[in-house]
C-alpha cells in the first residue's frame, strides 16, 4: 500500500510517501507564512524523488489541528482535494498525538502548542498513544489540575512554558501514528475540515451577546 | 478551432464558486455556495469564518459543477483561479484546490485578477468591444479602468477610501436595515424624497473616488438629528445618500469616457445590480451614445463564470502560475 502523509499544522512541515509501512521519502523544514507559496515545490519534489506519481497513492493522511489556521487549512485542502480526485481513504490525524508519538522513558506525555495569555491546545496521551485526555484549548492552570495526579509525565512541544514539568521537543514517529490508524475506515472527504479547537473572537461574542439576551 | 473548457474557482470573499465555461463567453455550468447567512449575523464578512466555510465547501462544489456539466476534469483544457485581491485566508482556499487539481491533472493553471473577473462577466452576456471602459463597484472596490485591448488593463481611478458596496452596508447599519445593505438602501431609496443635505464626496478634477466622508456625513446627521429628538426618514436618507453616490460615480465615468474618447462602458460588481445606478447609467447612455453593457444580476456578484471567462483570455495569452502559488490580497489591475 502507498500513503501519502501531510502535517502542515504547526512548526514543522512534514511530507512522507510511505510505500508498504516504511518510509521511502522524507520530507521536512521549519513551517513559514509562505508555505502555501512553495507547498507544492515540495510535494513536487518529493514525488520526482520517489518514483511514484500522486496518481499512485491508496490512502492520504492528514493532520487537521490544532495548529496554525493557515497552515492547518492548506494541508486540509490539498489532502480533502486528492482524496476525492483519486476517490481514495482520507485519514485525519491530531497535531497532539502526532507529537505524543516522540520516545520518552516516560509514561505519560502531555503535547501542546502555547497560544496567548496563558492558554494552550493540550491532550494527554500515553507512550502507546492511548489517549486520557482529549485534545483541548485551555488555561494552564485547569492543565495542571487534569494533571496533578499523574506523577510520571513529560510535556511535549516546541515553545518555552512557564512549568516545572520537564518539557521536550517532538521527535515525531510517523510510522507509529499511521500503524495506528491505516485500517480506520475514511472520513467522508466533503466532511473533513480542520479542528481547530478554538471559537474565533468574532463568534465568542456573538455567543456572549445572544446568551445574555435569552437571560434577560 | 478546438472548444476550449475553463475550470474556474473564486473563493476571494463569501462565496465559494465554481464554474466550467467554453470559450470565454459560453457558460457550462456553475455553482455558487453563499455565504450570505453566515455573515449576516455579524453585519459583514468575517474573515476566519469565510476562510472556515470555504473549506467545509469545496470539493462539494467541485463535484456539484461537474456534475451539473456531465464533464470530468480530464475534458478540461485548462485551470483558472482568482488570486487576487481579497481574503487572503478565503483566496488560498480556492487556490491550493486549483492548484491540487491542476498537478494531479496534469493541467495549465491560470492566474486571474478579481476585477478582470468581473469585467468579463459582461464577455458572458456579449463579446467586449474596444476600447471601454468599466466601471467596477462592489462590497470590496471602486474602480474605473480602461481596456484597449483583449485583457488589457490600465487603472484609470478608485476609492480612496471605502469601497461603494462597504460605504452602503455601514449606512445601513446607521438606519438599523439588514446586511448587505445595498439592496435593502436601493429599494427604500425608491420611496423617499432626496430632502437631505449630504455631500457629493470628492467632486473634483481626479477619476478617484471617496466614500467615507458621506458615510461619516450620514452618520453625523443621523447623530444630531436624534440629539435634537428628530425622527429620520429612513427612505429619504437613503434616496439622499443613494443620489449623491450615482452622481458622483456617473459623473466620473460619463468625464472618463470623454477624455479618453471611448464609446462602450461595461458596468461590472455586486453594486452594479443597484437599480438607482443602472437607470441613471442607462440614462445618461442613450443621452450620449454610449453603448452600454450590464451584466445579468447573478454574474454582478461574485461568481466563478465570470473567472472562467477571464481565464480563457488569460489562457490564451499564455498567463500561468509559475511553481510558486501566490495569493495577491491587495494586487491592483494593470
Amino acid at each position: 500500500m502507498k500513503y501519502l502523509f501531510l502535517d502542515t499544522s504547526s512548526f514543522n512541515v512534514n511530507i512522507a510517501i510511505i510505500i508498504d509501512n516504511e518510509i521511502i521519502e522524507n520530507f521536512s523544514i521549519t513551517n513559514s507564512p509562505k508555505l502555501s507559496e512553495n507547498i507544492f515545490v515540495y510535494i513536487e519534489d518529493i514525488f520526482k524523488k520517489s518514483k511514484i506519481k500522486i496518481n499512485d497513492i491508496d490512502k492520504v493522511f492528514v493532520v487537521n489541528g490544532p495548529g496554525s489556521f493557515t497552515g492547518v487549512r492548506v494541508g486540509v485542502t490539498i489532502a480533502k482535494t486528492i482524496a476525492w480526485s483519486l476517490k481514495i481513504p482520507i485519514i485525519t490525524l491530531s497535531t497532539l498525538e502526532l507529537y505524543a508519538t516522540t520516545k520518552v522513558s516516560e509514561k505519560y506525555l502531555i503535547p501542546f502548542i502555547n497560544d496567548r495569555n496563558g492558554y494552550l491546545y493540550a491532550g494527554i496521551y500515553d507512550n502507546e498513544l492511548n489517549n486520557h485526555m482529549i485534545d483541548k484549548y485551555l488555561h494552564m492552570s485547569e492543565l495542571l489540575k487534569e494533571i496533578q495526579n499523574i506523577k510520571e509525565c513529560v510535556m511535549i512541544g516546541y515553545e518555552k512554558l512557564d512549568t516545572t514539568i520537564e518539557i521536550v521537543e517532538p521527535e515525531l514517529d510517523i510510522l507509529k501514528i499511521i500503524n495506528k490508524y491505516e485500517d480506520d475506515y475514511s472520513d467522508d472527504v466533503h466532511l473533513v475540515k480542520p479542528n481547530y479547537l478554538k471559537m474565533i473572537d468574532a463568534e465568542r461574542n456573538l455567543e456572549k451577546n445572544n446568551d445574555q439576551k435569552n437571560n434577560n | 478551432m478546438k472548444d476550449k473548457y475553463i475550470l474556474a474557482f473564486e473563493t476571494s470573499c463569501d462565496e465559494t464558486s465554481i464554474s466550467i465555461i467554453k470559450n470565454g463567453y459560453k457558460e457550462i455550468a456553475t455553482v455558487v455556495l453563499s455565504q450570505i447567512d453566515i455573515h449576516a449575523k455579524f453585519g459583514g464578512v468575517v474573515p476566519e469564518t469565510a476562510s472556515r466555510a470555504h473549506i467545509e465547501n469545496i470539493t462539494i462544489v467541485i463535484e456539484e459543477v461537474l456534475e451539473k456539466a456531465k464533464m470530468k476534469i480530464e475534458e478540461i483544457d485548462a485551470i483558472a483561479v482568482t488570486y487576487g485581491p481579497g481574503l487572503i485566508g478565503s483566496l488560498l482556499i480556492g487556490l491550493v484546490a486549483a492548484k491540487t487539481l491542476s498537478y494531479i491533472y496534469n493541467k495549465p493553471l491560470v492566474p486571474v485578477h478579481h476585477i478582470a473577473g468581473h469585467i468579463y462577466a459582461n464577455n458572458l452576456v456579449k463579446p467586449l468591444e474596444f476600447p471601454l471602459i468599466a466601471l467596477v463597484v462592489s462590497g470590496g472596490h471602486t474602480e474605473l479602468i480602461l481596456m484597449e485591448d483583449e485583457y488589457s488593463f490600465k487603472y484609470i481611478g478608485g476609492t480612496v477610501d471605502d469601497a461603494v458596496g462597504e460605504a452602503y452596508d455601514k449606512v445601513a447599519r446607521v438606519l438599523g436595515l439588514s446586511y448587505p445593505g445595498g439592496p435593502v438602501i436601493d429599494e427604500l431609496a425608491t420611496t423617499g424624497v432626496d430632502i437631505y443635505n449630504l455631500p457629493l464626496p470628492m467632486d473634483d478634477s481626479t477619476f478617484d473616488f471617496s466614500f467615507s466622508g458621506l458615510k461619516s456625513a450620514v452618520i453625523n446627521l443621523n447623530h444630531n438629528e436624534k440629539q435634537r429628538g428628530n425622527e429620520i426618514n429612513s427612505a429619504n436618507l437613503a434616496t439622499s445618500f443613494q443620489n449623491r453616490v450615482v452622481e458622483i460615480l456617473t459623473k466620473k465615468t460619463m468625464r472618463a469616457l470623454k477624455k479618453y474618447d471611448v464609446n462602450n462602458l461595461v458596468l461590472a460588481g455586486g453594486v452594479a445590480a443597484n437599480r438607482g445606478l443602472r437607470e441613471r447609467l442607462t440614462e445618461l447612455c442613450r443621452e450620449n451614445e454610449i453603448d452600454l453593457t450590464i451584466p445579468d444580476i447573478k454574474y454582478c456578484t461574485d461568481n466563478a463564470a465570470m473567472i472562467g471567462a477571464a481565464g480563457y483570455y488569460a489562457y490564451k495569452l499564455g498567463r500561468r502560475f509559475d511553481g510558486v502559488l501566490k495569493a495577491k490580497p491587495t494586487d491592483k489591475l494593470n
